[in-house]
């Protein structure tokens, strides 16, 4: 009522009114009250989830003012705002870690023009706040790995400056162990860049890589960086060969370590050209496989990863399907699926994007948004554009809504092998415990939520695999099986 | 006070002529015994795999008057020590009758109500218990059972002393999605649970404490419907 509309005039009034007769307390059980059911609203809305972020973060500024303005800044009031925020906050699991970690990306990345360098520190301490309050955080640093490495790997970043801010404060919030892998991202982009330059200076790549052909290779540590799915992809020889010349270069500077390619995450540019003019089109990799009569491979973002020492990834996928079409003018989407060796799924998905978007490279047969067993493609000879340079790999940075409902399983995948370990050392430690007592050492070591239920599941599951066994003489007590 | 005897003192040499007489009387009425058991176990073995298979265990409860699935055949089984579901080898059989002190069938079938006190001392029935668990255990190596079978276990060696309980668990386990199939924890928590909960206000469980999961949902589930 008076909260809502903001009425921090009569809000003082009764503020005041209420600490001389010492009713202090009722007012502050309506705040928290107030603040439960109104936040409650917010984070419940499924319909409403884009904008859960947005809302949170202006319903947390209103109340700060609110708490400054009328509530004279008391201290018991402030602690009441927050428990009340904990609370509400933590009424749905993992979506509103989810959505702050999409909240952050879309902020950090490049595009936000209007957006003045302080107004992004402001929003990024804000958000801090926020994240503060969750309990899961580690659905949260799953989400925020996820975008951070693409925005890296991609080039999207807005700003270092700003991603290197956000990486410090999150830093001082959950400490280093935290944002370790985050940092080390950041050092594998660096040195992937003087790694570039001395590859281009390099012997291997004057003499072997043919002119016109630029190529950036991103080396990644395996383990700071998210765990991408093996594309399988039969690159187009000439890909093939480029990898080669990188890899003897990379493995005559350091040796011993092993590299593998990604292939998910590589673009390219390549210059194609068409009968109206020539263009360049930046596509994925897997787009490159496609198109092109005369198609020189201008530029090549490839990415390798190692086993031992690195990895990367890369979206190699739009330039192998388009590259198919240097030799033939029409083929089927089972000739490209043979030769290409993509996954359906995924090679629909690419077709798609060469054929039935707005950019049309390639031509349909017969026409349609859907991509069906029976469909063919040929080059399309028509094709113009207004601009030289055209985009045509908008696939890579959407994520779908199996990618994200992935990440979440993962982390609860990992919160159970934390839980079994959790189990299995403390017996180890103790050798014979009471139930209460385990249950009660488990919520003190374990730093995500969890309900006793699925504890129950677990320990359950340990006896089952006979790390622990009932007690005989008193079923309450769990001994430990070396 | 009398000299007990003892089998592994030395003999009195005064006595010892009739210990030797008592003994290879004895010893020729224990190798009868165990000839005749052994004949009632041909009578009734596979000649191929010289094993009572499920068609001689038939036979054999046929003669015995007492149906296949009759929970006493278990009871045999366990007496026994029967390792294999539908079949006993002679070592088994051996066993079993003679601590039964049955070479006949008539004595055998004699000796069942005797059994059946004799397992259903609470001492003997928890172990007992256990030994449906893993007698119904077919392959090598398996660890749980299927609902449908162990509702029939319930059934059987159960549903004598807690009818009430197993009628309403096994009416659950039939209708919930979350289990398919029940190993030896749970299955022994269910009989502890028979034993020491109240029935049917189950007024003193505690989800808190170590119960079997199974049965904090068994519970619920049972609650959710009184309501």
């Amino acid at each position: 009522m008076l909260m809502d509309g903001n009425r921090t005039q009569d809000l003082r009034r009764m503020y005041t009114l209420f600490s001389r007769v010492n009713a202090l307390e009722s007012l502050r059980q309506a705040l928290s009250s107030y603040i439960r059911k109104t936040g409650q609203g917010i984070v419940m809305d499924e319909e409403k989830d884009k904008d859960m972020v947005f809302s949170l973060l202006e319903f947390k500024v209103s109340l700060d003012k609110i708490w400054e303005d009328s509530f004279s800044k008391n201290d018991v009031f402030c602690n009441t705002i927050k428990e009340a925020f904990e609370h509400l906050i933590n009424l749905r699991q993992n979506r509103p870690a989810e959505l702050i970690a999409k909240f952050l990306d879309e902020k950090l990345r490049a595009g936000n023009k209007g957006t003045s360098e302080e107004e992004l520190e402001g929003t990024l301490d804000k958000v801090l706040v926020l994240f503060r309050f969750i309990q899961g955080k580690d659905v949260f640093e799953a989400f925020y790995k996820k975008d951070l490495a693409k925005r890296l790997l991609l080039g999207k970043s807005a700003s270092i400056d700003a991603e290197k801010s956000m990486i410090s404060k999150l830093k001082t919030e959950c400490g280093s162990q935290f944002t370790n892998k985050l940092e080390g991202m950041f050092k594998d982009i660096e040195l992937s860049k003087e790694i570039n330059e001395s590859f281009k200076q390099s012997s291997q790549a004057r003499t072997k890589l043919p002119s016109g052909i630029e190529m950036s290779v991103h080396v990644l540590t395996t383990g700071y960086w998210p765990t991408y799915p093996p594309m399988d992809v039969c690159l187009p020889h000439e890909l093939n060969v480029y990898q080669d010349i990188f890899k003897e270069f990379y493995l005559s500077k350091y040796s011993g370590r092993r590299l593998m390619w990604q292939n998910s995450l590589g673009h390219c540019v390549l210059k194609a050209e068409f009968p109206k003019g020539k263009k360049e089109l930046a596509v994925s990799l897997f787009q490159v496989g496609c198109v092109l009569c005369s198609c020189m491979v201008a530029i090549l973002s490839m990415m390798f990863s190692s086993h031992s020492n690195h990895v990367n990834g890369q979206y190699v996928i739009q330039t192998v399907v388009l590259m198919l079409f240097n030799d033939a003018q029409k083929l089927s989407f089972q000739d490209i699926k043979d030769a290409t060796s993509i996954e359906d799924k995924e090679l629909r998905r690419t077709l798609q994007s060469l054929a039935c978007g707005k950019i049309r490279v390639l031509q349909k047969i017969p026409k349609g948004r859907e991509v069906d067993d029976n469909d063919s493609f040929m080059f399309n000879d028509g094709f113009t554009a207004p601009l030289y340079r055209i985009k045509v790999n908008a696939i890579q940075l959407k994520e779908t809504v199996e990618e994200n409902a992935s990440t979440t399983e993962r982390v609860f995948q990992d919160r159970q092998y934390q839980v079994d370990a959790a189990i299995v050392r403390i017996m180890k430690t103790r050798k014979v415990l009471s139930h209460t007592l385990l249950i009660t050492e488990l919520f003190q070591q374990l730093k995500f939520p969890i309900k006793p239920v699925d504890l129950k599941k677990r320990i359950e599951s340990l006896i089952d695999r006979e790390y622990l066994e009932r007690d005989k003489s008193n079923p309450q007590i769990y001994n430990y099986l070396a | 006070m009398p000299r007990t005897a003892s089998k592994k003192g030395p003999a009195n040499s005064s006595s010892s002529s009739a210990v030797d007489l008592f003994r290879s009387a004895s010893g020729k009425a224990a190798t009868k015994e165990l000839e005749r058991i052994d004949q009632l176990y041909y009578s009734y073995a596979n000649n191929l795999s010289g094993m009572i298979d499920p068609e001689g265990i038939e036979s054999l409860c046929s003669d015995l008057k007492v149906d296949h699935t009759d929970v006493r055949i278990l009871m045999l089984a366990w007496k026994m020590q029967a390792e294999k579901q539908g079949y006993f080898t002679l070592e088994e059989w051996r066993k079993g009758l003679k601590a039964l002190r049955a070479d006949t069938i008539i004595k055998l079938k004699k000796a069942l109500p005797e059994l059946e006190k004799e397992v259903r001392r609470p001492s003997n029935y928890v172990e007992f218990y256990s030994y449906a668990f893993r007698y119904c255990l077919t392959e090598e190596k398996q660890k749980s059972i299927d609902i449908e079978s162990i509702c029939e276990l319930l059934e059987l060696v159960l549903g004598l002393q807690f009818r009430p309980q197993v009628d309403l668990f096994v009416q659950y386990l039939r209708t919930q999605i979350d289990y398919k199939v029940i190993n030896m924890d749970q299955w022994m928590g269910f009989y502890r649970f028979c034993q020491e909960i109240s029935f049917p206000d189950f007024s003193n469980y505690d989800a808190e404490l170590a119960w079997p999961l199974i049965l904090d949902n068994f519970v619920e589930w049972v609650r959710s419907k009184q309501t």
